[in-house]
């Protein structure tokens, strides 16, 4: 006839001192799995029930310090270590402006902690399915009673007993608590189609609205990322001309500073007479010819001008600048046509400049010279 | 080995299947002679096999996401043909002339692709010497104005509609053909000619149509130096002044420091005579002014004089020098002579309350300076001061000042007023068929009772060429849209021996001609025959034919004249000019009127020229270098007149002249005359765009042909008129409103200066005394090692034109905020000139500085940015990370210098609908600097962007960087070379040298933060007290 | 002194039994609101908007739109930023720092003095977010890695606001809810209607008054308390940091529990009267408040004097001018209205019968909030108006946008407190229960 679900049984008194004097003839019987309910914490049951001293206050200390080590750590490795910028002339460790962030985290670290360890580590919370819930008992306590309950599960538990003792101490109620078997037995059906297609439904509003937020949202007025900058770069559009080129082209006739226009357009050879090579064949000049000659020139002609063009005859190959007329050729000569290209060989100038074709020039000369050397260079 | 046995049959397992001929062949030249040299098998990769899926993998991944949208970052669009020489994102530069003023100045226009973004003067061009003024550098945004004309417009009275040029053409021509044919007049308006190949466009155009005449004007002229010379001398050009050799400089109403002349040119010359490091040396300048002028400011005495006192005042100084002093080099026409007699120094002194001892030192230091001083009138006193200020020169023997070897060149005299009347008349009894407004204004620049306005009614044919919609240009019927400056072809003469060239940087951005072209097409007489190069060769060919044979140079024609195109000036040996003995009697100075009444003053303003650069927002908001109002003139009093009138700053006053009423706020300004109100000219056009409409007040309608000194107008009467206004000024007026306040920039050391007496006597006065800063810190300090950016600014030389703000604004993409915006102080100048008075509102000592980010190495701004948006780059900047910045104003909150600017709105949108957010003006924008959006905070970079391209440049050249070689856009303009800046740690760099200089300090420095711009005090030439 | 504190009086007047407090306190949350309380909502709600308004214009077109200027890059809205972070200053004390002084007569107001701690914190929290020149951006705010890599700079006295003000409303919000458990544990088991009681199970966590638990519930609230306290005077401390004004940090806080006590109380004498809470928001209570008010206001009249004195011994000519400039410059007007309502008013209190007469009092209280709000605005505007260099100066004019975002803040701040004291118990139940007469066991020394 024993009730298996029987949780426990529950005695309600009237006053704070009724419930005192409960408490300690409960706690004389040698009761231990029994909890006292007050509508708000009565002084000296804590000490009555014989509880230990809360523990929690070392936690808020553990945390605190952490929180404080924490954010004195971070601040170090960010400042300091991962992105260093010198501000305002202060060393990347600056401790002293970092001592008011130190604290604030420290203070929230160990508050929040703090509470967080209570609800959830120490009283189990969210408990919403204890026995004791919902009974004519947890209302009176939770308004304007004092209530004892003994716990089945006490190795000294016994239904008479108990309900004599509360008689014995004058508990004005005395009722016993059971478990709610519905409740125990209930199933959380979490793969019930309503709540999937709950689900899907918040899962597809998210992701649009993120969507929607981040790839156009973002991208409209007022916000702005100074992404799309009123200036003109280079190679790139602008409304203003019909032909839409942001890049125009310098008006014939000027002449733009360092720059003079070549002369001997069309009059190849009379360049040749007027034109002299400004360089002399040093280092510098022929390391930057080198350089020059192998990018542009040796393509067709060859890494050593000998006309070998790598363009496996797609193209038809040059002849070599190693013939007589070539080197025969002054200095003004060849950068004619360098500058203005001579048969299939179309003109350079925009690639090399001037500068840069005498050197051209003076690496030819050079190679030719290597090709076939005079007596006076085994000297 | 096996291994790489493997990739080869990987590689080549594909192809190895099929073992075909053809094959076999490719393979061949596949590997074809130095085809595949570096190309070896075995070097390549062993698992290339798994980086290959992993690209895969990767690139899979790329296009997935590329498939949403991004942010599309525009099409790339190279040149089709790239030109020669032009290196993209590197800067060409070309040698031109500004042709904003009648000075003609060299520029160099710097171009990005083939875009003019930046105008600085042209360092070859003897005279200007890589300097311009503000409006020259400001210029820019004129060319890509969005409201320049775009296409020719007919129509009449006010109502245009589009047209093409070719119709327009033939009308014209076939108006002027009937002209001529019945024998009307056809006049052609221009201002001042300046160059030799217009005018001889001009002598053909007379030539083809016989009844043509050509007048020229300008608003602000020297004709009465002119005619006054011509009176002295005999022959009518007024010879250039070397001031670079003036120990003494008395100025007589004359702003040569400010907008007279060619100022940039006398600024250069004037600083150079105050070099600390040559104390000795430096020149004095005595100002006697009723204005207050920029000359004025920088004046080491003054003397408050009323312009029309100044007559009295030079004959008194004549008398005091030649009878009682007993100095004359020359003799004097008797009758003049006699004149000068009747005044003398002791009356002027007591009539008009002036100091005895400035008196006195001046006439002492005009007379121990013989042949090294200079008296200088300005253009808007009569012709008789002028004549008597010849005398005095000559009589003190400073015709040696007179610059012989570079002349002043008049190609064509400005029209008499007798000459404008006849036309007017002519015009009103309908005997002129076609007027033709060379890029002029007259309507809004004749003086009124001129009636021209409705004279242009009585003319059939009135054309206007302008850039801008212009108060003339709608009572026009047709309209040309010109090129702009930098669009144009172009050769100058003002100075002998010297031509400056001018060459289109950009093609036309619109359906513009060049007004020469236009003229030379209308000569042509065929409106078919137009080429956009018709003016390039036609004045080649006047250079190859006529100017070219005189200079007699050993190159031929066409390297001469690219030469010349190059550099942007001709430099030729030119015979000397001559000045003879002064021949003048008493008879030119009979009829001049005794000071007496209230004289109003009408001068020139500085910045929008005659009003031609009143579209220009960078110069309507350059603050105006004395009151630092904007978008503004006034009319200045002082404030013992304002006291009668009772009048605060911003009470409206109504002035009265021959019939004519203005209505103006009053500006009480410390250091003019009593009984003297001065308005700038320029202000209050009727018609001059969306930016230059209705800015300011017309003072020009005050101007009568009858008045004998059209610029001064004496006997009016002056009342306190209803109303207030609000000026926009970007420093408030604490002289008057809080005298207590007053000297609170020499209490806080922030302006510091000595004499130059006490420093020849001590070097060290201004060291002596002060209180070492020491360097206290609860932290240890970054040390900044290696390069370290700094500026010096030598206050001896500056002058406070703001020429630095301007170019800084066009460098830097500094945006136009607008009048309602000044007027709440959002301004956005990243440098500003401040302006301090001291001593009483009445006898002012003013004081600039120009004031700029410090670039402190503990910077306070630093500190409390919560984003790290500005910091300290290695090299000492304190750089700002625009797009990092939130915009909390904390910074700025925290510069004890205020040099921060936040953008409260986006500017280029909130100003005028925005108008200067049109898509021409992307193309001015500096591609090197970013633009900044609304809610960023910005502020002076030391040209960061410079900086850079010297050290790429250095990297290039594998040379160590030295920063006396990076030039900040403030230090390129300044025409006083007072800003230095470089690498303070470079040793005896000039950086190095001033920051280190005995007078250098540092704005409150008592803060500690060690600011990186270095200020060298003033010293004020005064003389010695009461010696005589 | 009217009241002894050597012996301790009964807080709530009469003797209510322990049904009764809860139903007091409990009515207003079962019954419909009455008209008088959707008049002040609508009120409230319509400022609310206003204020949204203006701030949506502010968010589109920027911070134009106010009068900060060059000068002057801050004023109205930092000024109310620190204004409301001090009104929410007295709420901690009241519930944080008398708690540790065993000061009884808090109970009836502790509840009510947090809420509106985080109300005002939330106030408060958004001026720095809305004052930027890019709001989009005040996430760059937080240390977070992000795609630059950037992080913040610890060494920025707005950056120790960000966290001060985060972590102050983090800790008010726990120590408020941790006060709430039991509450909503005891309407949890009082209500009829589903859905309250659904609502308040989730929230009271399935609280069962278990005695095993209060034990550690009072540990903890010690605890927060203990940290509260240090807490919110560091806030304060920090917020005047962005003022860079050495002597400012001790009287900055003085001020701000000045500012606070006179808004909660002014608020009380409302709720007392409306849900007729006159026994317990007694006469007394009010009366020790305005005898905190007294000396808060002191402390800050003696601060004020201060200044000047320093300023005048320091000798630094630029110091003192910046104190001569607020009294006499050309914002002396805001200098003397903060002087009067903060100091000369408030002595008024000396006089006991103003001290417990409620209109009088109230109208202090309110004459305290405007002084204090103007307070912040000599400190930042004028210093600001008036820097180092003369030819910097400006002036700053608030713009009808400022004054509408000001307004709307007030509107904010309303509807939450209205929205509050219709939900939630503005008195702690079990408090109060615990300190009635006969509220705890006779043979250990509670409450006689």
């Amino acid at each position: 006839m024993e009730n298996r679900n029987l949780y426990s049984v529950t005695g309600l008194f009237d006053t704070p001192d009724e419930i005192v004097q409960a408490v300690e003839a409960v706690q004389k019987e040698g009761y231990t799995k029994y909890d006292v309910n007050t509508p708000y914490p009565v002084h000296g049951l804590d000490i009555k029930m014989k509880l230990p001293p809360s523990k929690l206050g070392y936690f808020a200390l553990a945390l605190g310090l952490t929180g404080a080590i924490g954010a004195l750590f971070f601040m170090w490795w960010s400042m300091s270590m991962d992105y260093p910028v010198v501000i305002g002339g202060k060393p990347f460790f600056a401790f002293p402006a970092f001592i008011p962030v130190t604290f604030e985290v420290t203070v929230l670290i160990a508050s929040v902690g703090t509470v967080l360890t209570m609800l959830f580590l120490y009283f189990r919370f969210p408990n919403l399915s204890h026995p004791l819930h919902d009974t004519d008992y947890m209302k009176s306590v939770s308004n304007d009673k004092f209530g004892i309950s003994i716990e089945a599960e006490d190795s000294l538990f016994d239904v008479v007993r108990v309900k004599k003792l509360f008689e014995k101490l004058g508990a004005k109620r005395i009722s016993e608590i059971n478990f709610d078997i519905a409740e125990l037995n209930k199933k959380p059906k979490i793969f019930e189609l309503k709540f999937m297609v709950f689900l899907l439904f918040t899962a597809i509003i998210i992701s649009g609205a993120s969507y929607f937020t981040l790839n156009k949202l973002l991208y409209m007025e007022p916000f702005n990322w100074m992404m799309e900058q009123s200036r003109v770069m280079p190679q790139s559009h602008s409304k203003i001309f019909k032909d839409g080129f942001g890049m125009r082209n310098p008006v014939s006739g000027t002449v733009a500073r360092g720059s003079m226009p070549y002369m001997f357009a069309g009059q190849p050879d009379i360049a040749g007479e007027k034109l002299v090579n400004p360089f002399i064949p040093d280092e510098k000049t022929l390391t930057l010819g080198k350089k020059k000659y192998n990018t542009y020139c040796s393509p067709c002609h060859g890494n050593f001008a000998k006309g070998d063009a790598r363009l496996n005859g797609q193209f038809p190959n040059p002849p070599s600048l190693h013939s007589d007329k070539v080197r025969t050729w002054t200095d003004g000569r060849i950068f004619a046509v360098i500058t203005e290209g001579q048969n299939i060989m179309p003109s350079y100038a925009q690639q090399l400049t001037p500068d840069e074709r005498w050197a051209v020039i003076l690496y030819v000369r050079a190679l030719q010279r290597a090709v076939n050397a005079k007596e006076d260079d085994l000297k | 080995m096996s291994r790489n046995e493997e990739n080869k049959k990987f590689w080549l397992s594909l192809d190895d299947l099929k073992n075909s001929l053809n094959f076999a062949k490719a393979k061949e030249n596949e590997f074809a002679e130095g085809m595949t040299e570096e190309f070896n098998l075995d070097a390549q990769p062993s698992h290339s096999r798994r980086k290959f899926l992993a690209l895969a993998g990767a690139s899979a991944a790329f296009a997935a996401t590329a498939c949403t949208d991004y942010r599309d970052k525009g099409e790339i669009i190279p040149y089709n043909k790239k030109p020669d020489d032009l290196t993209i994102g590197v800067a060409n530069y070309y040698a031109s002339t500004c042709t904003g003023c009648s000075n003609t100045c060299g520029i160099l226009i710097k171009t990005r692709e083939g875009r003019p973004i930046k105008i600085d003067g042209n360092p070859d061009h003897p005279i200007s010497r890589g300097k311009i003024c503000a409006a020259g550098q400001a210029n820019i945004l004129n060319l890509y104005d969005p409201e320049r004309l775009k296409e020719p417009l007919s129509g009449a009275n006010g109502k245009f509609k589009p047209a093409n040029w070719k119709n327009i053409d033939n009308k014209i021509i076939e108006a002027m053909n009937k002209a001529s044919a019945d024998n009307k007049e056809i006049a052609i308006i221009t201002h001042s000619v300046l160059s030799p190949s217009q005018k001889k466009l001009f002598e053909d155009f007379k030539l083809k149509y016989p009844t043509g005449k050509v007048y020229s004007y300008e608003l602000f002229n020297d004709k009465n130096r002119q005619s006054a010379w011509k009176q002295c001398y005999g022959e009518s050009n007024f010879p250039v002044i070397s001031w670079g050799d003036a120990n003494v400089i008395l100025s007589l109403e004359s702003d040569f420091l400010g907008n007279e002349g060619n100022f940039v040119e006398q600024i250069r010359l004037f600083a150079g005579k105050r070099n600390v490091d040559d104390a000795k040396n430096f020149n004095r300048l005595y100002v006697a002014e009723g204005g207050m002028s920029l000359t004025g400011m920088n004046s080491d005495h003054r003397l408050r004089i009323k312009p029309d006192a100044q007559f009295e005042f030079v004959m008194s100084l004549l008398n005091e020098i030649i009878f009682v002093r007993k100095v004359t080099s020359t003799t004097l026409n008797p009758s003049l002579s006699a004149k000068i007699g009747q005044y003398n120094l002791k009356g002027i002194t007591s009539k008009y309350k002036l100091s005895e001892n400035v008196l006195n030192s001046l006439v002492n230091d005009l007379i121990s300076n013989k042949g090294k001083s200079i008296v200088y009138a300005g253009d808007i006193l009569s012709e008789e001061v002028h004549i008597a200020v010849n005398a005095l020169n000559d009589v003190l023997g400073n015709n040696a000042l007179y610059n012989k070897e570079r002349g002043n060149v008049k190609q064509m005299p400005l029209s008499e007023n007798a000459e404008i009347e006849s036309l007017i008349n002519s015009m009103n009894g309908g005997n002129v068929a076609v007027i033709l407004h060379f890029d002029t204004n007259p309507v809004f620049h004749f003086a009124p009772d001129y009636g021209y306005a409705s004279a242009l009614k009585k003319v059939p044919v009135v054309v206007t060429m302008c850039e801008n919609e212009n108060d003339t240009s709608v009572r026009s019927n047709y309209v040309l849209p010109i090129h702009h400056n930098f669009e144009s072809w172009g050769d100058f003469q003002t100075r002998t021996g010297l031509f400056s060239l001018q060459q289109p940087v950009i093609a036309p951005l619109y359906n513009t001609r060049q007004k020469e072209s236009i003229l030379h097409l209308l000569i042509g007489g065929n409106a078919e025959n137009y080429s956009e190069d018709g003016y390039h060769q036609y004045m080649m060919k006047n250079w190859e034919q006529n100017i070219y044979p005189s200079l007699s140079v050993a190159s031929d024609f066409r390297s001469f004249w690219f030469a010349a195109l190059h550099d942007g000036v001709v430099n030729y040996k030119a015979p000397a000019q001559t000045i003879g003995e002064i021949y003048t009697s008493a008879n030119e100075l009979l009829h001049y009127p005794d000071s007496k009444g209230v004289i109003l003053m009408l001068t020139r303003n500085y910045t929008i020229g005659d009003g031609r650069f009143a579209n220009n927002g960078w110069l309507q908001e350059l603050p105006h270098p004395v009151s630092k109002v904007t978008w503004d003139n006034y009319a200045s009093i002082s404030l013992n007149t304002s006291k009668q009138l009772g009048v605060k700053i911003g009470d409206y006053i109504e002035i009265k002249a021959s019939g004519k009423k203005l209505s103006v706020p009053v500006m009480i300004q410390p250091g003019m005359a009593d009984g003297v109100v001065s308005i700038e000219l320029g202000y209050g056009r009727k018609v001059g765009g969306t930016v230059g409409s209705k800015v300011g007040f017309d003072g020009i309608q005050f101007i009568s042909k009858k008045n004998y000194t059209p610029m001064l107008i004496s006997g009016i009467s002056i009342s306190k008129a209803s109303g207030k206004y609000k000026f926009a000024s970007t420093q408030e007026h604490h002289a008057i409103n809080e005298p207590e306040v007053m000297e609170f920039h020499k209490q806080r050391s922030i302006i510091q200066e000595g004499t130059v007496a006490a420093y020849i006597k001590n070097p060290d006065f201004f060291r002596e005394g002060k209180p070492k800063i020491e360097d206290i810190s609860i932290v240890n300090r970054v040390q900044y090692t290696g390069t370290k950016w700094a500026m010096a600014i030598d206050l001896n030389k500056c002058v406070g034109c703001g020429i630095c703000v301007s170019a800084c604004n066009v460098e830097n993409n500094v945006p136009i905020v607008g009048k309602d915006m000044v007027k709440v102080g959002r301004e956005m100048h990243w440098i500003r000139v401040d302006r301090y008075y001291s001593d009483s509102p009445e006898e002012p000592e003013t004081s600039n500085q120009p004031m700029l980010c410090m670039h402190c190495d503990d910077a306070p701004c630093e500190n409390v940015c919560p984003v790290v948006a500005t910091n300290h780059s290695p090299d000492g900047l304190n750089q700002m990370i625009y797009n990092r910045c939130v915009g909390t104003r904390y910074c700025s909150n925290n510069c004890p210098y205020k040099v921060r600017r936040f953008n409260f709105y986006n500017f280029r949108n909130h100003f005028a609908d925005g108008y200067y957010n049109k898509d021409s003006l992307s193309l001015m924008q500096n591609p090197e600097v970013t633009v900044r959006s609304r809610g960023v905070m910005e502020k002076c970079t030391f040209c960061v962007q410079r900086i850079m391209e010297a050290r790429q440049e250095a990297i290039k050249n594998g040379v160590p960087l030295k920063g006396s070689e990076v030039k900040t856009a403030c230090q390129e303009a300044c025409p006083a070379e007072a800003i230095t800046f470089g690498d303070a740690h470079e040793k005896d760099s000039p950086i190095d040298y001033i920051r280190n200089h005995k007078l250098g300090y540092h704005v409150l420095e008592e803060l500690n933060i060690k600011p990186n711009v270095t200020y060298i005090a003033r010293l004020r030439n005064k003389a010695a007290e009461g010696q005589s | 002194m009217s009241v002894d504190y050597t012996r301790e009086l009964s807080v709530i007047e009469g003797r209510p039994t322990f049904a009764e407090i809860t139903d007091l306190i409990s009515k207003p949350l079962e019954t419909r609101p009455n008209k008088k309380y959707y008049i002040a909502l609508t009120i409230s709600v319509t400022l609310m908007l206003f204020g949204a308004t203006c701030l949506g214009l502010t968010f589109v077109y920027g911070t134009g739109m106010w009068g900060n200027n060059n000068p002057v890059g801050w004023a109205f809205d930092i000024v109310n930023f620190v204004f409301w972070v001090g009104i929410g200053h007295a709420g901690t004390l009241i519930s944080a720092i008398l708690f540790l002084f065993r000061q009884k007569w808090r109970t009836g107001i502790a509840r009510f003095a947090e809420g509106m701690t985080i109300f005002a914190v939330m106030t408060a929290g958004l001026f720095p977010l809305i004052h930027v020149g890019r709001p989009w951006l005040d996430g760059w705010l937080f240390p977070y890695p992000n795609q630059n890599s950037l992080w913040v700079n610890f060494t920025s006295p707005l950056l120790w606001d960000v966290f001060a003000v985060s972590t102050y409303f983090t800790v008010s919000f726990i120590f408020w809810y941790v006060g709430l458990i039991p509450d909503f544990a005891t309407l949890r088991d009082k209500t009829v209607n589903n859905i309250k009681k659904v609502i308040y199970s989730i929230v009271s966590l399935g609280w069962r008054h278990s005695n095993r638990h209060w034990h550690h519930y009072e540990m903890v609230y010690l605890v927060l308390a203990g940290f509260a306290t240090p807490l919110v005077l560091s806030v304060h401390t920090i917020v005047s940091f962005d003022f860079a004004v050495s002597i400012l940090p001790p009287y900055f806080v003085a001020g701000a529990v000045f500012s606070g006590f006179a808004m909660v109380q002014n608020v009380l004498i409302f709720v007392r009267k409306i849900f007729n809470y006159e026994h317990i928001i007694t006469l007394d209570t009010l009366e020790k408040m305005n005898k905190i008010i007294i000396v808060t206001g002191s402390m800050v009249g003696y601060a004020y004097a201060m200044e000047f004195f320093i300023a005048w011994y320091s000798g630094n000519p630029i110091e003192t001018f910046a104190f001569v400039n607020r009294a006499f410059g050309d914002y002396a007007w805001a200098y003397w209205t903060m002087v009067s309502c903060n100091v000369i008013f408030p002595q008024l209190f000396w006089i006991k019968k103003i001290r417990r007469s409620i209109p009088i009092m109230f109208i202090i209280g309110v004459l305290v909030n405007v002084g204090m709000w103007f307070e912040r605005f000599v400190i930042i505007v004028t210093s600001l108006s008036r820097d180092y260099l003369p030819s910097s100066w400006g002036i700053y004019t608030p713009t009808v946008i400022d004054t509408g975002i000001l307004i709307g803040s007030f509107g904010f701040f309303f509807t939450w407190i209205l929205i509050f004291i219709k939900t939630m118990p503005v008195v702690s139940i079990a408090e109060v229960k615990s300190v009635i007469t006969g509220g705890q066991p006779t043979h250990h020394g509670g409450a006689q």
